[in-house]
C-alpha cells in the first residue's frame, strides 16, 4: 500500500515537474514533505545515508563547482574569448558558428552547461546583431553543442555527477570512456550544422566593421585574477583527474578548489555566493528525498527486478534499451530527475552482470542516452530553456517546434554514433 | 507634518506603457522614481530611478559586465537603441512588487523611515481605498530637514 501511495506521489510531482504548471522546486520539497511525513522516506536515510537518502556527494560537488564557476566568470575570459573568435571568423556566419560552438563545447566539460550557455549566448545575440543577421541557429547550434560537450567529463553535466557518485566512476572513467565518443560527435555535428543551418548563412560583408569595433580587451580589467583563476581551475581538475592517486572524492575537491578561488580572488564572498543556484541545490535534495521514498517503499527494487527479468542475461540489449530509453525519457523531461530516479535501477542492474567492463558499459550507455536526450527537445535540459530565454529577451524569439526540429535530427545521430561506440568497444 | 501636506502630483505609468515612455518622463519631469498604477489608479510597484534605469538596460549587459565593457564608444551611446517595444509590463512581470505607500495621514518620520528601509527616493501617498493621490519626492523630505537647520 506505502509502494503505491509513494508512486501515486512520485508521478503526480513528476507531472508538476515535467508541465511546469507550479515552480519545480516547491513541487519536490512538498513531495519529499509528504514522503517524509508519511514516513516513506526515513529520516535517518535521508540525511545521512549516501546512496538510500540525499547524495551529499553531489550536492556539495555542484556547489563547489558553482563557486568556482561564479568567481571565474567575473573575469570576462569567455567574453573576450567569443568576440575574438567572432573577429577572428571576418563575420562569416558559418566559420562564426563553428567557433562559437568550439568555446562553448570546450567550456562546458568543465563548467556546467547553463553557465557556459549564460556566459556565450549574450555575446552571440551582440554579434548577430552587428552583422543583422538572425541569432536563433547560433543560440541553436551553442545549445546543442553545450550538451554534447557537457557529456565528456563528471563534471559537465548534472546527470553525470549523479551516475559517477552513485556507480563510483571517477574524473579518469568519464575522460577515458566518454570524451572520446564526445569528441567524434561533435566532429560530425559540426559537420552537420553546415546542412542544417545552411539557409542561416547568408550576409552582408559590409555589417562585418561593425563586430570588429567590439573591444575585447577591456572584458578582461584584472589579468592577475584571471591567472590565479585558471590555475586554481587546472589545480582542480588535476586533482579530479589523480583520484585513483589520491582518493580524495570530487566533491571534496570541488569544495576545497572553492576556498581557495575566494581566497585568491578576494572577492567578496556575499557576492560570489548570490551566483550559487540555491535553487538547484534545493531541487536536487528534494529529488533525493522524492527517490529515498520509492526506494524505501519497495517501488524502485520491484520495478528493478522487472527490469532485470525483461534483460534476461541479453546485456547488450540492456545497454541499448538504456541509451535509446535514457534519450526518448530525458528529451520529454528533464534529465535530472530522470537520471536520479533511474540511477539505482541500474545501480540494480548492474549488479547482476557477472562481467564489471560491461557493467561499466551499461552506465556509459545510460549516461550518453540521458545526456544526449537533453538535445532532444526545448525542455530536454535546463541549458536550454535558459538559452531560450535569454533568446526571447533579446527580441530573438526560438519556438519549441524551431528548437526541437534540429534537436531530433541531432539526437538521433548522437545515440546512432554512441551506440555503434558501446557495441564496438564493449560487447564486440 | 502630515503626507498629505508634503505630497505632490507625479505622473505615473502603466504595465502597458513602453519603458522608453517611462525613462523619458522621468528626465523630462526630473523625477527621482517612477510609480506604476493599475488600471484603478492604484499603485502596483513604486520603482527608484536606477530600477527605471535597469529596466532600459538590456539583460545581458546587466548580467554581464565585462560584455559591457567590450561595447565601442559609438554603439554604447545608444545602448537603448535595442529595447524596441518593450514594456514596464516585460520588465516587471519577475520582480516582486515593490509597494512603498503611506498613508495621507503617516508622519514625516514613517515617510523618511519607509524611504530609508525601502531605498526609495519616491513614496506614494494613498487613500483609504488604496488609489494614490501624489507622491513624496527625497527632495522634499530632506528639505524639511534643512529647513529645521538653517545653522549646521
Amino acid at each position: 500500500m506505502s509502494a503505491i501511495a509513494a508512486l501515486v506521489i512520485f508521478v503526480v510531482a513528476f507531472f508538476f515537474i515535467a508541465t511546469e504548471k507550479i515552480d519545480k522546486v516547491k513541487v519536490v520539497l512538498v513531495a519529499g514533505a509528504v514522503m517524509l511525513v508519511l514516513g516513506f522516506a526515513p529520516g535517518a536515510d535521508v540525511w545521512f545515508s549516501q546512496h538510500a537518502g540525499i547524495d551529499w556527494e553531489v550536492i556539495f560537488l555542484l556547489l563547489g563547482m558553482m563557486i568556482i564557476v561564479g568567481v571565474l566568470k567575473q573575469t570576462g575570459l569567455f567574453d573576450y574569448l567569443a568576440i575574438w573568435s567572432a573577429k577572428r571568423s571576418g563575420g562569416k556566419p558559418y566559420r562564426l558558428m563553428v567557433m562559437l560552438m568550439l568555446i562553448t563545447a570546450v567550456a562546458s566539460p568543465f563548467l556546467d552547461n547553463v553557465t557556459t550557455i549564460m556566459l556565450v549566448a549574450p555575446v552571440t545575440v551582440v554579434v548577430c546583431n552587428r552583422l543583422h543577421i538572425p541569432a536563433q541557429p547560433y543560440l541553436i547550434a551553442e545549445i546543442l553543442a553545450s550538451n554534447i560537450g557537457g557529456a565528456a567529463t563528471l563534471i559537465g553535466d548534472p546527470p553525470n555527477i549523479i551516475i559517477g557518485s552513485r556507480a563510483g566512476l571517477t574524473f579518469t572513467d568519464f575522460l577515458v570512456h566518454m570524451a572520446p565518443i564526445v569528441v567524434v560527435i561533435f566532429v560530425v555535428f559540426v559537420l552537420l550544422t553546415r546542412v542544417l543551418f545552411r539557409k542561416s548563412f547568408r550576409y552582408n560583408p559590409e555589417h562585418v566593421n561593425a563586430v570588429l569595433a567590439l573591444q575585447e580587451r577591456r572584458a578582461i580589467t584584472d589579468v592577475r585574477l584571471l591567472t590565479r583563476c585558471l590555475v586554481v581551475l587546472g589545480l582542480v581538475v588535476v586533482a579530479f583527474s589523480l583520484h585513483s592517486v589520491l582518493h580524495i572524492d570530487p566533491s571534496v575537491v570541488a569544495m576545497v578548489g572553492a576556498g581557495v578561488m575566494l581566497l585568491v580572488s578576494r572577492m567578496d564572498v556575499t557576492e560570489v555566493l548570490n551566483e550559487v543556484e540555491w535553487p538547484t541545490l534545493v531541487f536536487f535534495m528534494g529529488l533525493f528525498v522524492m527517490v529515498s521514498g520509492l526506494a524505501h517503499t519497495g517501488v524502485i527494487s520491484t520495478f528493478g527486478e522487472w527490469v532485470i527479468g525483461q534483460v534476461d542475461g541479453n546485456f547488450f540489449g540492456a545497454a541499448t534499451a538504456l541509451l535509446f530509453g535514457s534519450a526518448v525519457l530525458g528529451a520529454f523531461f528533464d534529465n535530472i530527475p530522470y537520471v536520479a530516479t533511474m540511477a539505482p535501477v541500474v545501480e540494480g542492474l548492474v549488479a547482476e552482470v557477472p562481467d564489471a567492463r560491461i557493467g561499466q558499459a551499461l552506465w556509459w550507455a545510460f549516461a550518453l542516452g540521458a545526456d544526449f536526450g537533453g538535445n532532444g527537445t526545448a525542455v530536454a535540459a535546463s541549458a536550454n530553456v535558459v538559452a531560450i530565454g535569454i533568446a526571447a529577451r533579446t527580441g530573438h524569439r526560438i519556438s519549441f517546434w524551431q528548437f526541437t526540429r534540429y534537436g531530433i535530427i541531432v539526437t538521433i545521430m548522437s545515440c546512432l554514433i554512441a551506440w555503434l561506440y558501446i557495441w564496438l568497444r564493449y560487447f564486440l | 507634518m502630515q503626507a498629505q501636506q508634503i505630497a505632490v502630483t507625479v505622473p505615473t505609468v502603466t504595465v502597458r506603457d513602453s519603458v522608453a515612455h517611462a525613462v523619458r518622463l522621468m528626465a523630462l519631469r526630473r523625477l527621482p522614481g517612477m510609480i506604476v498604477v493599475d488600471d484603478r489608479g492604484r499603485p502596483r510597484t513604486v520603482l527608484p530611478g536606477t530600477q527605471v534605469l535597469r529596466m532600459a538596460v538590456p539583460d545581458s549587459y546587466r548580467a554581464d559586465r565585462a560584455l559591457a565593457r567590450a561595447i565601442d564608444e559609438a554603439h554604447a551611446d545608444h545602448y537603448w537603441d535595442e529595447l524596441g517595444d518593450l514594456t514596464v509590463g516585460d520588465c516587471l512581470h519577475r520582480e516582486p512588487a515593490r509597494v512603498v505607500t503611506v498613508s495621507l495621514d503617516g508622519t514625516l518620520l514613517e515617510v523618511a523611515a519607509l524611504m530609508a528601509g525601502q531605498r526609495s527616493p519616491l513614496v506614494a501617498v494613498v487613500d483609504r481605498a488604496g488609489v494614490l493621490v501624489g507622491a513624496i519626492t527625497l527632495e522634499r523630505v530632506i528639505a524639511e530637514f534643512a529647513v529645521a537647520h538653517p545653522d549646521v
